[in-house]
């Protein structure tokens, strides 16, 4: 799960935080933090491959922001892990009732 | 476990039995076979479930699935029974603790039988940084849910 990856870098959690404010030029994102210039680009390419964020060019400048791509990938793993377990609380639901359907519940304590 | 824990899928179900009956579910392999993996739920051969029901003890849900087998394995860091199970989650080859399952049980507040059960399955940053590793199993579990999703919905409600 290369989107997980990219996300267990607290520095790249910020770079996210930071562009779902919006948009910004790379000179920007690099003066909110105190390590080096290649250091911040090596975190955003890790973050483009992940297709967290995107980049593109304008004038002079490198504009990023999010990219919704990653995200949706995110999301689809996230939901699978939830409809695993779904999927099976339904199931023990459905034993649970099956091997003791007609018992009278118990007494409110 | 000082580093957070930034992904948590939270699951709710609402059940008719007992506090008691829903927790020991959880513990007891012949359930476990029934609800958690096996024919019951999808395609797949049960080949062997190893409980060890306490503090410190481990499972392993030993399954073979079109062809390849797969052990998901943990530990119990916390039984209170009925209240609240806390166990570690895996396939095999990753770290035992790179993921974290918390079961929360309480009476229904609504009405006065039945059972609300909430599951929060936290993902560490170590789970990540072994993803690659483990990305193989998680992938196959989860893509093989597709086949779930009609048969989970055809029996809700």
């Amino acid at each position: 799960m290369e989107t997980l990856v990219a996300l267990a870098d607290p520095t790249r959690r910020r770079i996210v935080e930071l562009l779902a404010r919006g948009e910004r030029p790379v000179g920007a994102i690099a003066d909110r933090f105190e390590i080096s210039a290649p250091a911040i680009s090596q975190h955003l390419k890790v973050l483009r491959e992940a297709r967290l964020v995107r980049v593109r060019a304008e004038a002079q400048s490198r504009i990023y922001e999010l990219d919704p791509a990653g995200f949706a990938d995110l999301d689809d793993w996230l939901r699978g892990i939830r409809q695993f377990w779904t999927t099976r609380l339904v199931a023990l639901d459905r034993e649970l009732n099956r091997t003791e359907p007609t018992r009278k519940p118990k007494k409110k304590r | 476990m000082s580093q957070e824990l930034p992904i948590i899928v939270r699951v709710e179900h609402k059940f008719r039995a007992s506090p008691e009956r829903v927790f020991d579910a959880w513990l007891d392999p012949a359930m476990i076979g029934r609800f958690m993996f096996g024919p019951a739920l999808r395609d797949e051969e049960i080949l062997r479930i190893a409980v060890d029901a306490r503090v410190g003890g481990e499972f392993s849900f030993f399954v073979r699935r079109q062809g390849q087998e797969i052990d998901h394995v943990g530990a119990y860091l916390e039984i209170d029974r009925p209240r609240r199970l806390v166990f570690t989650w895996s396939t095999a080859d990753s770290l035992p603790d790179t993921s974290r399952v918390t079961i929360d049980i309480v009476p229904a507040k609504s009405t006065s039988t039945g059972t609300t059960l909430t599951l929060v399955h936290e993902i560490s940053q170590q789970w990540a940084d072994y993803a690659d590793r483990v990305e193989a199993g998680w992938t196959k579990m989860i893509g093989a849910l597709a086949d779930n999703v009609d048969k989970s919905a055809d029996s809700t409600g």
